[in-house]
């Protein structure tokens, strides 16, 4: 097997920081795109955020939706293009905070599109202000003394919150601290593609990721602070799997 | 000639489908309508109101501040609308909620217990349908009879039964004379 | 085909489902609810789509979803909702992606009331949302007006590749009125082919970037040529009836409901010999401007702008055009109250008898 970088992905700079895993993560959902077959059929709805990055990074039909609404667009869209392969790909801010109405509505009309959330707790173009993600105690722009609870409530669990829905197909947290992270977001992104382009139904893939530069640390040690916070509070794992033993 | 009719009454009286009947009457026999409800919150109860307005003519403005016949389904809306009758109209009223109305000097009232009319058919529902026949006969010339006829008879042709009900209550409506 | 009576929200549903309309998303408030009632059951007959949203804001947005792809959509609110829709619509302009938004207008503002009023007028044609686009806006005062104008919106649209609004008040939205409808057109995706994210089978295009983000030379360029778009819809794309106005010293100027009641009273007036005519702008944007600079200022001695909305908001674009040539007098109703065709006459009488007895 050779490794390379995806056709998916243009040849230039991602744009994301160094050591930010938006770039891994854009990397396995490219390959996933490409392992299920849909390098020319994929439609990636772009959401308000660091991934708003892939307008320029992302090979192949793009639309940019506005802020938390990516959800509402995939489904005009694929409603409406039934044969394509339609994700969007949004940040914690984007689907948590203002879009929550559209994820929660797209997902309880259980919409054959693909959601991909990458939470990495703060709102990253923005400047590092607190997310509905952001774990208690962590200090942000807005929370300078860190997330309290008392004010600012608790971490919002989207797997979980979504899982209360009777329409999703499949819904998925993987953590990219670590390879076996990445090799199972992978598989189940690939899952997810498998199905919307075969069963059907609505999917909804989490990947918990850092942010080095609002988080100020080096991209080395968020991988140790994911290990003994983020992933202690948003446990990894598969929390809806309709189609367990048809679609591997 | 510009012919405008106030249909009222309270709500699930039959006051809208009325009026959509009557404009579709006048639709069907050439003539241009506009049929006006006044909408409000989707509640039942309360007073229910709409306009028809029927020309040979092109319709110019449906916001007439007078109208030529007033149906009144109930005392309320009798009360409300019959100052809005121009001088020489007619007011047809449903004197089983109302009572006998009295006379009006300058216009002509057309008392017609339609709900006993529509009890005795079997159906209070048609009331409506009674009072569209008093205005076939109250010489207003705002529908013909014939043109009412076809149009309920077309309307309710699917429904098995309902054109003939609406029929008797729209002969028993013609038919009926002030003792 | 013979004329039919309909409601204004279905004349407009149906002419949109003969221009081709595939998609409708919308969310229910009062005094539109015909309108995605309507398209929920005759969208899926031939073959679109139909989705109730979870807000105005998810509807429009899905209604941009549709049309990027090169499906002909639509979706319509009252006062509140577009409200909520400006974002949307913003987005529509900014990514310029043809699609046709309807309101049909209640009392403002806030929740205001449900009853018909005309007080989205500076909304509609100003500030449709943020960033300083425009769209042309059509207000029909007939039903079969609404129903021709809804069939050519979406051409305008994408000729343009900006959104379409089309204003038009509760009661022309809830009255019923005799129409004939266009013919069925096919829909048809390639209009949009140039740009639009469709792929038909086996057609080989290259990837295609459709965003609402851009580099701050090229958004700048846009907007030039935004401007320039606005220019080519002045010079050709204004309708506007004039009724009676070559001789006139009195002008009435109103637009949809309102403008049948002036109209009423313009021809009460005209049997008494009063010299009064009417401009009524069928598109509000762009404003009919010809048809107020055509006119001999010497004979003109008043405007009556007669909207029912206090304070009159499309006075302003009087003003623009008279610029100071004659008074602008006002007859205006509002929060939900109509007019009604005596009030308008005898006011009309009274505006004219005042101004005529002050020696203008």
């Amino acid at each position: 097997m050779e490794y390379k970088r995806p056709d998916t992905l243009k040849k230039t700079p991602s744009g994301f920081c160094p050591g930010c895993m938006h770039s891994l993560a854009t990397k396995l959902i490219a390959e996933a795109v490409e392992e299920a077959g849909q390098k020319e059929n994929s439609v990636h709805i772009v959401p308000v955020g660091c991934a708003t990055l892939n307008l320029v990074y992302w090979q192949g039909d793009i639309l940019g939706a506005a802020h938390g609404r990516a959800p509402a667009v995939a489904t005009g869209f694929k409603r409406t293009n039934p044969d394509r392969l339609v994700f969007t790909y949004q940040g914690d801010g984007d689907l948590a905070a203002i879009g929550l109405a559209e994820i929660i509505g797209a997902a309880n009309r259980g919409e054959n599109f693909t959601v991909v959330f990458f939470n990495n707790q703060t709102y990253g173009m923005t400047g590092g202000q607190m997310a509905p993600t952001t774990l208690i105690g962590q200090k942000t722009t807005t929370t300078i003394y860190g997330r309290d609870p008392a004010k600012e409530g608790y971490p919002m669990k989207m797997c979980e919150l979504l899982s209360t829905l009777e329409a999703p197909v499949f819904i998925a947290r993987y953590a990219l601290n670590t390879p076996k992270g990445c090799t199972d977001a992978k598989k189940g992104l690939k899952k997810a593609f498998d199905i919307q382009m075969g069963k059907g139904g609505f999917c909804f893939i989490e990947l918990l990721g850092n942010c080095p530069t609002n988080w100020h640390l080096t991209p080395l040690e968020t991988l140790d602070y994911m290990e003994n916070n983020t992933v202690k509070y948003f446990k990894p794992g598969i929390f809806r799997d309709k189609y367990k033993d048809e679609v591997k | 000639m510009k012919k405008t009719l106030v249909i009222s009454g309270s709500g699930g009286q039959g006051v809208m489908s009325a009026g959509i009947i009557i404009a579709e009457a006048a639709v069907d026999s050439g003539r241009n309508a506009v049929y006006l409800p006044e909408y409000g919150p989707q509640q039942r109860g309360g007073t229910a109101k709409c306009t028809v307005i029927t020309d040979e003519e092109e319709i110019v403005s449906p916001l007439a501040s007078k109208c030529d016949v007033l149906i009144a389904l109930n005392s309320q809306s009798y009360s409300k609308f019959k100052k809005a009758v121009k001088p020489g109209g007619t007011l047809i009223v449903n004197s089983s909620m109302t009572g006998q109305t009295e006379n009006i000097d300058g216009f002509k009232i057309i008392n017609v217990p339609a709900d006993d009319i529509s009890s005795s058919l079997g159906n209070i529902k048609v009331s409506n349908i009674v009072m569209i026949g008093a205005l076939l006969s109250s010489g207003a010339d705002i529908i013909g009879k014939e043109e009412m006829t076809k149009t309920l008879v077309q309307k309710f042709s699917s429904k098995s039964g309902s054109a003939d009900i609406n029929l008797e209550a729209l002969n028993a409506g013609i038919n009926y004379r002030e003792k | 085909m013979a004329k039919e009576l309909v409601n204004g929200c279905i004349a407009i549903a149906e002419s949109a489902v003969r221009a081709g309309c595939r998609f409708f998303a919308g969310y229910p408030i009062t005094p539109q609810n015909h309108i995605p009632e309507y398209f929920s059951h005759r969208l899926p007959e031939v073959g679109g789509v139909f989705v109730q949203g979870e807000s105005e804001v998810a509807s429009i947005n899905m209604v941009y979803g549709a049309a990027a792809g090169g499906t002909r959509a639509m979706t319509s609110s009252s006062g509140p909702g577009i409200s909520l829709k400006a974002e949307g619509i913003s987005y529509l302009a900014g990514t310029q992606i043809p699609a046709v938004i309807v309101n049909i207008s209640r009392g403002g503002p806030g929740l205001g009331s449900i009853q018909p009023a005309q007080q989205d007028y500076l909304q509609a044609t100003k500030a449709l949302g943020h960033g300083g686009f425009k769209t042309i806006v059509f207000a029909p005062a007939t039903l079969q007006e609404a129903v021709d104008l809804t069939y050519s919106a979406w051409d305008y649209a994408e000729r343009d590749r900006n959104p379409v609004f089309i204003l038009m008040d509760g009661c022309l939205g809830n009255m019923m009125e005799t129409v004939k409808f266009p013919e069925m057109k096919e829909p048809d995706r390639n209009s949009t082919s140039k740009w639009n994210l469709y792929r038909a089978k086996d057609v080989k295009r290259s990837d295609r970037v459709l965003s609402p983000y851009f580099p701050d030379a090229i958004l700048e360029m846009q907007n030039k040529s935004r401007n320039a778009m606005m220019k080519r819809w002045a010079e050709n794309d204004v309708k506007v009836e004039e009724f009676m106005i070559d001789d006139a010293e009195f002008i009435a100027v109103a637009y949809g409901i309102a403008a049948r009641s002036a109209k009423e009273a313009v021809i009460c007036l005209r049997k008494e010999g009063y010299k009064i005519g009417l401009i009524r702008p069928i598109t509000l944007n762009p404003f009919p401007s010809k048809s107020f600079n055509k006119l001999d200022y010497s004979k003109v001695k008043g405007f009556i702008d007669t909207e029912l909305a206090i304070p009159a908001q499309m006075r302003i674009d009087i003003q623009a055009e008279v610029l100071g040539r004659a008074p602008i007098y006002e007859y205006c109703r509002s929060g939900g109250i109509l007019f009604d065709d005596e009030a308008v006459y005898s006011n009309y009488k009274k505006i004219i008898t005042e101004a005529s007895g002050n020696g203008i």
